[in-house]
């Protein structure tokens, strides 16, 4: 008997679910005696840490050069072979992998050309390593998307912009570096921190020679890496006993966040009242000391109150020193509670980011102000030491482990119940500022329910939000093919996004709009969720990409064009609880009309970017509409040729430069500095690429369409033209 | 006595190695062949491909993901899983990220435990896509009924869990955060999840087209029923 009927007429498997949860309990105990035992073992011999980065030297004219890692390895001698019993792992981070393995972390050997890329810190044992191991995806090694064609010839594996897998010449995915010297590679000790820098070259043996077909590469490591590595350290001390990490309380670390964010990018534990952080710097041709990072550091954990600090800039090769003087034995508390629509009655927000803001330690707020009431009237001079997220029900926060509770159940109590400052986001909404009180109890804390609040409740909360309704004329795709449509808008004259569709637009040749025009013409209809005119006073401009194939494989780049719509006033926010206001209309012109178009691109060829530094970037717009922006690449090397690249498009776009102000040296900023929108603009063209294919004769014989789109006659975008553009001064 | 004791330790350590195979065999097979192939006489289900949503942790994302019969739409930050019980591939995940800023979001699709297809983006709202099983042109219709299973917790821990109607049952070895999406399924469903002796707490929410209809907290098994 398989089924079984309860009472109330549910019939499950019973039988089917007991027999299964037997059979897997002796394989669990088995599994689980062998993982502990492990890692037990592991973590008695191992007290030193290595924390691994990678510096990238890509070859030259592609828009990315992808490589997928599972993980890093060392070893104290260099002639063992893979199945030693003494190789030291440090596995991708959380979050992208965990045992047993089956995820990737996918590196970009040309964003790490200028800063290195931080991969992990794991514990090992003290000891002399003589030899590292990158270990690549064997099954996916990597990827390579170039820039589209300059020059003949044009093979039909010549295209750009689109995903190339890479082959290994070598053979296989492990790629090492040996030092058998004194000293070997690194040589950690213990309760010490020590970087090991991998600088991660790729030569091209061979392109492909068919369609969809792999580039043979050669990967070289080298360490340390032939130049300068881009990176200071942040030390400092800790006063006082934490309590022990237990089941209850998290272990007590210090975090370097990008400043005015709550992006980790290195955590370091507190060990014998001490840490010690390994960031990136950016350096270049900047001033005396280079261009400068601006961190914040949280220190959490260990039931001590929480402590915070905003750092002046750190450059490469300086240290700088932070000392915290935080309570020790604080009772613990959660906050808990819910986040829901304030327009829509009910309708839970899902995946809201919370975050727990205090001053930095030498800021203290002049009565009658709170470092809470400071710091929802300025967030920008506060920083975050705790972050929740919401569940699929609006629930916050999201479950821990036993030996890591949530951030939001392990919170300090003040004293006197005093309050902190809690901001609320979620995409297409109001952000929202409350104070909030843990509790020790099973309550779940208190917050107030605006900014302003001065009454406590259960901290179940609700978030403002208006709507953008409008059309945007497109050309149907062929018969049997789908074209899928994605809505972003952003702050009016600047590229900060504020909200997009949840699900693109599917649009068919039968499943496509009417409007009347003039002259009457297929389009699309989309509602967008966004912020309320009390956050975005400016309104906001709109454009609308594509979520393209390329020969039935995902595209990368879009082969339509981009629709644009400017200055689309925002609507107000709701005038009572589920009472939303009415949206506010968005109609882009028929000269936006999204078509099949193909790719293209344009770099900025030898002259690349003039006198760029580490905080120049460039952004491409149309019609006053910024769409994306790249940084410049290769500014730090020897011989920098300040790089940029966009796969756009075939169309007419406006490129100017987008700067960051050089930090001060040894002065720590209120606020995240802002970037700065260059008024000069260069105008550039990419034209279209040939029609391949389809029933006529075709200039790029032997490609099959559709390729990124197909035109109404049955042909499609040839091979993709790119364009170079220097950008001056 | 040498002779006896030598035995029992043979005996033991064949059986640990049994025991350890057959988790492992359980732990990677996420389900290839269906778990009804090797209890009751139920047929075979269609490969599961499941798909993860990593990167920087925290970033919000909405994601899209369609098989040849159906789609869901849901919003969360990562990391998350993803597994469509009683799929029809080819199946495709379309992904958003919805700040701006560069953290990493990144798409894998997972057949087994080998990364089937990869796409990462650091850009601000950028889009990645991934897709398995062969090429999806097109959107499926929105799920009906839509059910979804949200194991909120314990996070990062790994767990196996059999999901079933009543016709067929699923072997899932994913970790939390982990969403499961029942395509089509034959009469109600109920899940499930096995953690190890040691587990903390599932934390565990079933929704049926958008409204929560069950929600359990239990370790170090946890089992949720539609009502």
């Amino acid at each position: 008997m398989l089924t079984q009927i309860f009472f109330d007429g549910f019939r499950v498997k019973d039988f089917f679910v007991h027999r299964t949860a037997g059979s897997l309990i002796a394989p669990f105990v088995t599994l689980i005696c062998v993982l502990l035992a492990g890692v037990g073992s592991a973590r008695a011999a191992n007290t030193a840490q290595v924390e691994v980065g990678f510096v990238g030297v890509p070859p030259t004219n592609f828009q990315n050069v992808l490589l997928n890692v599972q993980s890093v390895r060392i070893n104290r001698n260099a002639a063992v072979g893979p199945a030693n019993g003494g190789w030291e792992t440090i596995p991708v981070p959380p979050g992208i992998g965990n045992s047993p393995q089956n995820a990737d972390l996918q590196i970009d050997l040309n964003t790490s050309q200028n800063l290195p890329q931080l991969f992990n810190t794991a514990d090992v044992r003290p000891d002399t390593y003589e030899i590292a191991e990158v270990q690549l995806d064997p099954n996916n090694p990597g990827t390579l998307i170039p820039d589209c064609p300059l020059a003949p010839p044009l093979s039909a594996t010549a295209d750009g912009c689109i995903n190339y897998p890479i082959q290994l010449a070598a053979g296989t995915n492990v790629i090492s570096v040996s030092n058998t010297g004194p000293g070997g590679l690194i040589a950690p000790e213990k309760g010490k921190l020590v970087e090991l820098f991998l600088q991660v070259s790729m030569m091209i043996n061979k392109a492909p020679t068919t369609a969809g077909g792999a580039y043979t590469v050669t990967i070289k490591l080298a360490s340390p890496p032939t130049n300068p590595v881009q990176l200071g350290t942040v030390t400092g001390s800790v006063s006082g006993s934490p309590t022990a990490p237990t089941t209850r309380v998290q272990p007590l670390t210090v975090t370097a966040e990008a400043i005015g964010t709550n992006t980790p990018i290195a955590t370091a534990p507190v060990q014998n009242g001490k840490f010690n952080l390994a960031l990136p710097a950016a350096g270049g041709p900047t001033g005396a000391y280079g261009f400068g990072t601006l961190y914040d550091l949280a220190l959490v954990g260990g039931a001590d109150t929480y402590q915070a600090a905003r750092l002046p800039p750190l450059y490469p090769g300086q240290s700088l020193s932070q000392n915290f003087t935080p309570k020790v034995g604080q009772t613990l508390g959660y906050i808990t509670g819910t986040i829901s629509d304030n327009c829509v009655a009910t309708k839970p927000v899902v995946g809201a980011t919370l975050q727990l803001l205090i001053p930095p330690d030498d800021i203290t707020p002049t009565p009658p102000a709170t470092p809470a009431t400071f710091c929802i009237d300025s967030p920008e001079q506060c920083i975050a030491v705790a972050t929740a997220n919401t569940d699929d029900a609006g629930n916050f926060p999201l479950p821990g482990t036993l030996a890591i509770p949530a951030a939001f159940d392990n919170v300090p109590v003040l004293p006197k119940k005093a309050a902190y400052a809690m901001e609320i986001t979620a995409p297409g909404y109001d952000p929202l500022f409350v104070q909030a009180i843990p509790s020790s109890g099973k309550t779940g804390g208190t917050c107030t329910t605006s900014a302003t609040g001065a009454t406590f409740d259960a901290c179940d909360l609700a978030l403002n939000t208006g709507y953008i309704s409008g059309t945007i004329p497109i050309t149907p795709p062929n018969p049997g093919q789908t074209t899928l449509v994605q809505v972003f808008a952003e702050d009016h004259g600047t590229n900060n996004i504020e909200s997009a569709l949840p699900m693109p637009l599917a649009v068919t040749n039968s499943h496509v709009g009417s409007c009347p025009g003039p002259p009457p013409h297929s389009c699309v209809s989309f509602t967008l969720n966004v912020p309320t005119s009390d956050v975005v006073p400016s309104g906001f401009d709109l454009f609308a990409t594509t979520i393209d194939l390329y020969q039935g494989v995902t595209d990368p780049f879009q082969g339509h064009t981009i629709a644009v719509l400017a200055d689309v006033p925002a609507s107000a926010k709701p005038s009572a609880p589920g009472v939303c206001s009415p949206p506010t209309t968005a109609t882009f012109p028929i000269d936006q009309t999204i078509d099949c178009v193909g790719h293209g691109s344009v770099t900025g060829g030898p002259s690349g970017v003039a006198n760029a530094n580490l905080g120049t970037s460039v952004v491409l717009s149309k019609d006053n509409v910024l769409i994306t922006n790249a940084p410049v690449q290769n500014v730090t090397t020897e011989n920098p040729n300040n790089s940029y690249a966009f796969c756009a498009p075939a169309d007419t776009y406006n490129l100017q430069r987008l700067q960051l102000p050089v930090p001060t040296f040894s002065v720590v900023p209120s606020s995240a500095p802002t970037p700065v929108l260059d008024t000069n603009t260069v105008t550039v063209t990419i034209p279209p690429p040939p029609p391949a294919g389809g029933p006529s004769s075709a200039p790029t014989p032997g490609i099959k369409c559709p390729t990124t789109c197909e035109y109404p006659d049955g042909t499609c975008p040839g091979i993709c033209n790119d364009v170079i553009k220097p950008i001056p001064e | 006595m040498a002779s006896r004791a030598m035995r029992c330790l043979v005996r033991i350590l064949s059986m640990s190695a049994l025991g350890a195979a057959l988790a492992f065999s359980v732990a990677a097979c996420n389900n290839q062949t269906g778990f009804s192939g090797s209890v009751g006489n139920t047929p075979n289900g269609p490969a599961l491909a499941s798909y993860e949503i990593l990167g920087t942790v925290g970033t919000p994302f909405t994601a899209t993901v369609s098989d040849a019969r159906s789609s869901w739409t849901l919003q969360g930050n990562v990391p998350l899983s993803i597994v469509i019980c009683n799929n029809v591939l080819p199946a495709r995940i379309i992904a958003t990220k919805t700040t701006s800023n560069s953290n990493l979001l990144s798409l894998e699709a997972i057949i087994g435990t080998r990364v089937a297809d990869l796409q990462s983006t650091s850009a601000s709202f950028g889009t990645v896509s991934v897709q398995v099983g062969g090429t999806l042109n097109s959107i499926a219709s929105p799920a009906s009924p839509d059910l979804r299973i949200f194991v909120a917790g314990p996070a990062d821990q790994r767990y196996n869990a059999l999901v079933e109607d009543i016709t067929t049952g699923w072997v899932i070895s994913s970790r939390a955060p982990n969403l499961i999406l029942f395509d089509s399924p034959d009469g109600k469903v109920d899940a499930t999840l096995f953690g190890a002796p040691a587990f903390p707490t599932f934390t565990v929410n079933m929704t049926l087209d958008g409204a929560v209809v069950a929600a359990v907290v239990h370790g170090p098994n946890a089992t949720i029923r539609e009502p």
